[in-house]
């Protein structure tokens, strides 16, 4: 089954269809002469509403493909559609919450989670209570008037979701966000995503080089292989939620994928 | 010892120091007075030139009268080099072509020391107001030019990315990102300019205006008049540190940005 031919099945196999479409995707770099391919007729698909997991090894291109999809980079090659409309520049319906922290400085934390309303002709009154209402979501209540600087690397994430999904993305594209944190920060960080995200039916790409966050988040876990630049293995996580971090049907699901990863 | 007591102790030492050895240099008579007059007949003829009344001698009572002259060019002179060097410096750091287009030119221009401008400005401008605000909005331009550039080169791409996901246009991004992310060096480079520019209004004003502090102390020179000379060091010194404590504190009141990265 060449790539292509997995991204049409995905969307055939699912009950609702494919929102986002990624085909023949082609991306190279120039450095110093030397033009590296990093990724090659890659193919993939998500439906609405689905959490996929992207992961592969360090300097496969995981972030590259998500650039590319956030429209920060243009592809060599190939073409991303976002429920049918061809992507070609950044823009609202694309959010990514970054690995480093990508808060504004001299804003603050308020501040930050409405920076993506401040087009909105919205009077101040329901701005405010937007932004209070998502402050309070991703559990910052006291920390309204806190400048970024003063937060811990947790709480920075924190605000980075809340000022992506106060915009209400059509999907969400998350670049290892909870790589740089400790495991039980990252734990709870993966509990309030699924919190936040699961009864908003919110679509999201998630990149990470963790197994085992994988498999608590995914719906499905794709892997991006360095060798051919294309997404080689997929995998249906089909445990119930919230998911037994013990049970053995999980350790299983990690085990695979870290076989995966290995070859 | 509160600390902040402690601050203000160390931050008078080397004031004090200075104010102790000039005693003593001058009391002891190992400087004769025609060149550096004692403190206490410096401190008598700064009171008379700020507060003494107009005729009881050659500078009194001249003090606020020179002070708003010198204070209109400064002002003057260094709004221009603001206006001009904010604006190119961002448009230079963000703008390849831009940057391209002005390289030659505002480098070469940098080399030439402000001091050469002078000649050609009192050809242009005669003797005046405008050869001081000439000079003085030249020789500030620069840092606030360079400091402004470096500081749109240095803007993170991540936030212009965040803005862009988040719906910010890019004419919006320029004072929603651009300017507050720029801000500590756009701070440091107007910092840099108005210590310049009250250097220049020295300069300006050595060459024969009536009124403006550099015009008292050159004429002080001629009247062979050291105590005045020194009134003049010492205040455009202060009210050179006042001025610099003003313009931070007026950024920091004006913008947010300001206010919370310095
Ligand atoms: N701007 C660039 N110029 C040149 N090469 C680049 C550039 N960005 C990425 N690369 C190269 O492309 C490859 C893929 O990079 P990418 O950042 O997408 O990897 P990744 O899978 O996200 O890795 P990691 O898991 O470490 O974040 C790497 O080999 C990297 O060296
Ligand atoms: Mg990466």
């Amino acid at each position: 089954m060449t790539s292509s031919e997995r991204a049409v099945a995905t969307t055939e196999n699912g009950m609702s269809r494919a929102i986002l479409e990624i085909s023949g995707l082609h991306h190279r770099f120039v450095h110093n002469g030397d033009s590296r391919l990093v990724l090659h007729d890659l193919s993939l698909a998500v439906r609405r509403g689905e959490l996929v997991c992207l992961i592969g090894r360090s300097g496969c291109g995981k972030s590259t493909l998500l650039k590319i999809v956030a429209g920060f980079l243009t592809p060599a090659a190939g073409e991303c559609r976002l429920d049918g409309h061809l992507i070609s520049r950044p823009g609202p319906d694309r959010c990514v919450v970054f690995q480093e922290d990508a808060l504004f400085p001299w804003l603050t934390v308020r501040e930050n989670i409405g920076f993506g309303l401040t087009g909105r002709q919205w009077p101040r009154v329901k701005l405010d209570r937007e932004v209070e209402r998502f402050l309070d979501l991703v559990g910052l209540g006291e920390y309204g008037e806190h400048l970024p600087r003063t937060l811990s690397g947790g709480m920075k994430q924190r605000v980075a979701l809340a000022r992506v999904l106060i915009r209400e993305p059509q999907i969400l594209l998350m670049d290892e966000p909870f790589g740089a944190l400790d495991a039980q920060a990252r734990e709870e960080m993966q509990e309030l995503l699924l919190r936040l995200v699961r009864q908003r039916q919110q679509t999201i790409l998630f990149v990470t080089h963790d197994v085992q966050e994988a498999v608590v988040i995914a719906d499905r876990v794709l892997l991006l292989d360095p060798g051919s630049g294309a997404i080689r293995e997929e995998m249906q996580v089909g445990l119930d939620r919230p998911r037994d971090r013990n049970d053995v049907r999980f350790h299983a699901c990690c085990a695979r994928l870290h076989q995966w990863l290995r070859v | 010892m509160g600390g902040r007591a402690k601050n203000l102790a160390v931050s008078l030492l080397l004031p004090l120091a200075t104010l102790l050895l000039w005693f003593v240099l001058s009391a002891g008579g190992l400087v004769p007075g025609y060149l550096l007059p004692s403190p206490g007949k410096v401190l008598v003829a700064g009171q008379q030139y700020i507060f003494g009344a107009t005729g009881e001698g050659p500078y009194a009572g001249r003090f606020a009268g020179d002070l708003a002259a010198s204070l209109a060019r400064v002002l003057l002179g260094f709004s221009l080099a603001a206006v001009l060097g904010i604006p190119l410096g961002l448009c230079a750091g963000r703008l390849a072509l831009v940057n391209r287009l002005v390289a030659h030119a505002v480098g070469g221009l940098r080399a030439v020391p402000g001091i050469c401008w002078l000649p050609l400005a009192m050809i242009w401008f005669g003797i005046g107001v405008r050869t001081t605000v000439f000079l003085v909005a030249m020789a500030a331009f620069f840092p606030i030019y360079q400091n402004a550039l470096t500081g749109a080169q240095l803007v993170a791409p991540i936030w212009f990315q965040a803005g862009a996901m988040l719906g910010i246009s890019r004419l919006k991004g320029i004072f929603a990102i651009l300017l507050p992310a720029a801000m500590p060096n756009i701070i440091t480079g107007l910092r840099l300019g108005m210590g310049i520019s009250w250097a220049y209004l020295v300069l300006g004003e050595l060459t024969g205006v009536p009124d403006g502090l550099g015009a008292v102390i050159m004429d002080a020179r001629m009247l062979g008049q050291t105590d005045i000379i020194l009134v003049g060091i010492i205040l455009i010194a202060i009210i050179g540190r006042i001025c610099d404590r003003l313009l931070v504190g007026a950024l920091r009141l004006c913008f947010k940005s300001a206010r919370r990265q310095l």
